[in-house]
């Protein structure tokens, strides 16, 4: 038997008084005294279908998707996001600068975005498609081209495909807002954090004792049939739900920055090398751009950040071209690395072909680093609550799926919602989202797994291991069809 | 109710029954069952369901787990019709509404106006109103009754009956199915349609039905279907065949699979759980 629902209850309650920190409790309760002595109720909720909390990819495209829908455009929608949305709408860099925060979005991705009528609204200027990958072991030089091969069939098709999409977050988000103000009927409490979650109370016609209530700073309370927690890694709906996220730390920083390449022989090609401490990875920008992800040990990501933009350079050429030892060399260096790259690279050969275009400038102000996170929900859901993005999985950046999965899940999860409330049932009921998590734990954590495991395979410089490791990549590029299922996994047909 | 009480009319006794305490009601029901569709020890059976009627993982599961293909199936009847069904405030009639699964589903749609959902239980409807308490959409929109059909004032205009009279595994806990029937026929709409679902009497179904959910799965509680009063599909087509004033039968099997929820599989309805839908003369 479960436990009594008000005994499970009262300890999510508890939970979340974790969440909040103490000051914010001690506020919330002097709040809750005052309304004592003033009305000795609390001034009740205003009731929604939907609240969303967090602006961020997830959250945004959950709400374009939400209104888009002819089915789901009657419900109450509401949005919180911490973050001053005003910034977003009306983000804009000149020509010839990205922001640091990229990412590939599969074709899974764009068709959904489409169907809900965002993509449109994207600057496609500044959207950078590919249709090659090169990846290859940084220890033995193992290598798997993925370049999109003619199938057997003879139809042309697979030839010229696009494999993903490389974008800056921030043009994700500006359309998505966008297409969000377009559509109407979303009411924004941004600028806002969240400030406690509580369950609601029951009066003599309505029993809410079920239902979340949130508490905004201003002291607005909303009641949410469903509440959607689209917060992030931090995610304080799930901790509401009393939801535990597993997972570790890699003890690795990403490390990312806007670059500019030379031009003469850039190629729209992602390229990836796994070296020992973590993959690098130069994603190809418009123009003479790319963007660059290094995971690499939080060290090795401090000595990035502080070194020259020259010898910054130097170290991100390296990271491509030369050997391990004489890449862990180099960051052992205090300045200089651009002189010994020079000396250095004359002494290894290494194929043009198989490596990104030289880098010759880096964006000011844009190299920064994150610490990068392995984490999974144990579940999506709880009685009215649903867990969409980075809230539910945090996965490792290797594959570039991170964002995409939430685009997945929201996905999902509005095609859930639609059944709901076409068949009637309690869009906020856990049964009624059952079939989201049923279709989307399986798949996320299959990705999360391979992910996981091939930063630790890459992560092994010696022994068994290494051998191993370039047998597989090899026989993996000698086998188009296996090859052609990882590509369609990188560009989320598969799954 | 005013009119006085014919001891011959069935329809009188039951306005009776409505207002008499329930001791009396037991008190006569142990004389004459065969006056009152409705069975006491299958009401006493449902009684001790109650209160896990709304948990997820309880023994309503299967019936939570239908509830979408109901609408499906209304639907299926609706765009059978050759003149378009209406599309707003439709009023259901949800008859043994228990918990109210279907009940509150129904009130959830847009297009509903109203839903009358009765049950012969006051311990199950007791269940369905604390469980409509929790939803603010359903106030205004569904209203609970502790009566049986019988017990229903007769609507006395188009505008009292209703476009959808359902009656959701209802059927196989009757003891007189025909004049159950009969009763309900006054309560739709012309043009309206009674939806009902049941298990086919055959021995396919007593394996599937009795055999596996009963006792295999566990699932459905023991003793919650006889299946000697299941009525088989030909059964409920003569009889409404028979009668003058309705048309348009359909029917849709339904099987569920453990691992992939309820299906919908065509002629299956000789084999598990079925919806029959039939529609009344538009006069
Ligand atoms: C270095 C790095 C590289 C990456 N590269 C890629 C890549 O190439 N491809 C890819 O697909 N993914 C990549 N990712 C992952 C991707 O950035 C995330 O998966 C994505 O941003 C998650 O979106 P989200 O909407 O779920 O969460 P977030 O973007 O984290 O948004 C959460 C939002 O919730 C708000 N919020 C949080 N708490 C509260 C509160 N209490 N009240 C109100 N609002 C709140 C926050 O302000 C934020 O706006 C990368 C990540 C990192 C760190």
């Amino acid at each position: 038997m479960n436990p009594a629902p008000s005994i499970s209850r009262a300890l999510r309650a508890r939970q979340l008084n974790n969440y909040i920190c103490n000051s914010c409790t001690q506020q919330i309760r002097r709040q809750r005294r005052s309304y004592v002595s003033t009305s000795s109720t609390l001034k009740s909720p205003e009731i929604y279908d939907v609240v969303c909390v967090g602006g961020g990819p997830a959250g945004l495209s959950l709400l374009a998707a939400l209104r888009s829908s002819a089915a789901t455009s009657g419900l109450k929608v509401a949005l919180i996001e911490s973050q001053d949305l005003s910034r977003t709408r009306t983000w804009d860099l000149p020509e010839g600068q990205f922001s640091n925060r990229c990412s590939s979005l599969t074709p899974a991705s764009v068709k959904f975005l489409e169907g809900i009528g965002a993509w449109q609204k994207l600057r496609k200027e500044r959207v950078q498609e590919y249709e090659e990958m090169q990846v290859w072991d940084g220890v033995t030089g193992a290598r798997i081209g993925f370049e999109w091969m003619e199938p057997s069939n003879g139809t042309g098709e697979g030839k010229g495909r696009t494999i993903a999409y490389m974008n800056e977050n921030a043009n994700l988000t500006r359309g998505l807002l966008e297409r969000i103000d377009e559509l109407g009927g979303v009411d924004i409490y941004d600028g806002q954090k969240v400030e406690g979650i509580e369950l609601g109370e029951e009066s003599e016609d309505l029993d809410l004792r079920s239902w979340p209530v949130v508490e905004l700073a201003d002291g607005r309370r909303m009641a949410a049939r469903l509440l959607v927690g689209a917060d992030g890694q931090n995610s304080p709906v799930r901790t509401f739900a009393g939801i535990d996220s597993r997972g570790w730390d890699y003890n690795r920083h990403g490390v990312v920055a806007t670059l500019l390449l030379d031009g003469q022989a850039n190629r729209k090609t992602a390229y990836q090398r796994f070296l020992p401490t973590g993959p690098v990875a130069m994603l190809p920008m418009p123009g003479a751009f790319a963007t660059l992800v290094w995971s690499t040990t939080p060290a090795l990501a401090a000595k990035l950040k502080s070194l020259s933009p020259i010898d910054f350079m130097a170290l991100v050429n390296a990271a491509f071209r030369l050997s391990t030892t004489d890449l862990a060399y180099m960051h052992t260096l205090e300045a200089g690395q651009v002189d010994e790259l020079i000396w250095r690279e004359k002494h290894t050969p290494f194929d043009v072909q198989h490596v990104p275009a030289r880098v010759i400038g880096v964006q000011e102000g844009s190299v920064a680093s994150f610490p990068l996170k392995f984490r999974h929900a144990d579940t999506y859901i709880g009685e009215r609550v649903a867990l969409v993005g980075d809230a539910a999985h945090t996965i490792h950046p290797l594959a570039g799926q991170g964002l995409n999965q939430g685009q997945g899940d929201v996905e999902s999860l509005v095609r859930n919602i639609v059944y709901s409330v076409t068949h009637g049932m309690d869009i906020g009921a856990q049964m009624s989202l059952e079939t989201y998590v049923a279709d989307r734990y399986t798949k996320n954590h299959i990705l999360l797994g391979v992910c996981d495991k091939f930063h630790k395979l890459y992560s092994v410089e010696s022994g068994p291991v290494v051998g191993l490791r370039s047998l597989g990549l090899r026989a993996v590029d000698a086998m188009t069809p296996v090859k052609q299922f990882f590509m369609r996994q990188a560009a989320g047909q598969g799954m | 109710m005013a009119s006085p009480l014919r001891p011959t009319s069935i329809r009188n006794l039951n306005l009776l029954l409505r207002s008499a305490p329930r001791f009396v009601q037991n008190q006569f029901r142990a004389h004459s069952t065969s006056t009152s569709s409705v069975n006491p020890t299958e009401v006493s059976h449902f009684n001790a369901l109650a209160s896990t009627w709304w948990d997820p993982h309880g023994s309503s599961r299967l019936l939570h787990l239908m509830n979408p293909l109901r609408h499906d199936f209304i639907k299926t009847c609706h765009a059978s019709q050759p003149d378009p069904a209406p599309s707003a405030n439709l009023r259901f009639l949800d008859i043994g509404c228990g918990g109210g699964i279907f009940a509150e589903s129904a009130a959830r749609l847009p297009s509903t106006g109203s839903v009358t959902a009765i049950d012969p239980s006051p311990e199950v409807l007791a269940v369905a109103k604390a469980h409509a308490k929790k939803d603010p959409l359903l106030g205004g929109k569904l209203s609970y009754q502790n009566t049986s059909i019988e017990g229903l004032p007769l609507p006395k205009s188009a505008d009292d009956q209703y476009d959808v009279l359902s009656l959701f595994e209802v059927i196989e806990h009757i003891t007189h199915p025909a004049n159950f029937l009969d009763a309900c026929t006054p309560f739709v709409k012309p043009g309206g349609w009674i939806v009902m679902s049941t298990m086919a009497r055959t021995w396919t179904s007593w394996l599937t039905t009795k055999v596996v959910a009963e006792d295999i799965i566990g699932i459905v509680p023991k003793g919650t279907h006889d299946w000697e009063k299941y009525i088989n599909q030909e059964e409920l087509r003569e009889y409404f065949l028979k009668q003058r004033g309705w048309n348009s039968p359909q029917v849709m099997g339904v099987v569920y699979v453990p691992g992939l929820g309820w299906q919908k599989v065509p002629r299956s309805e000789k084999l598990g759980n079925y919806f029959f839908g039939i529609r009344k003369d538009v006069v």
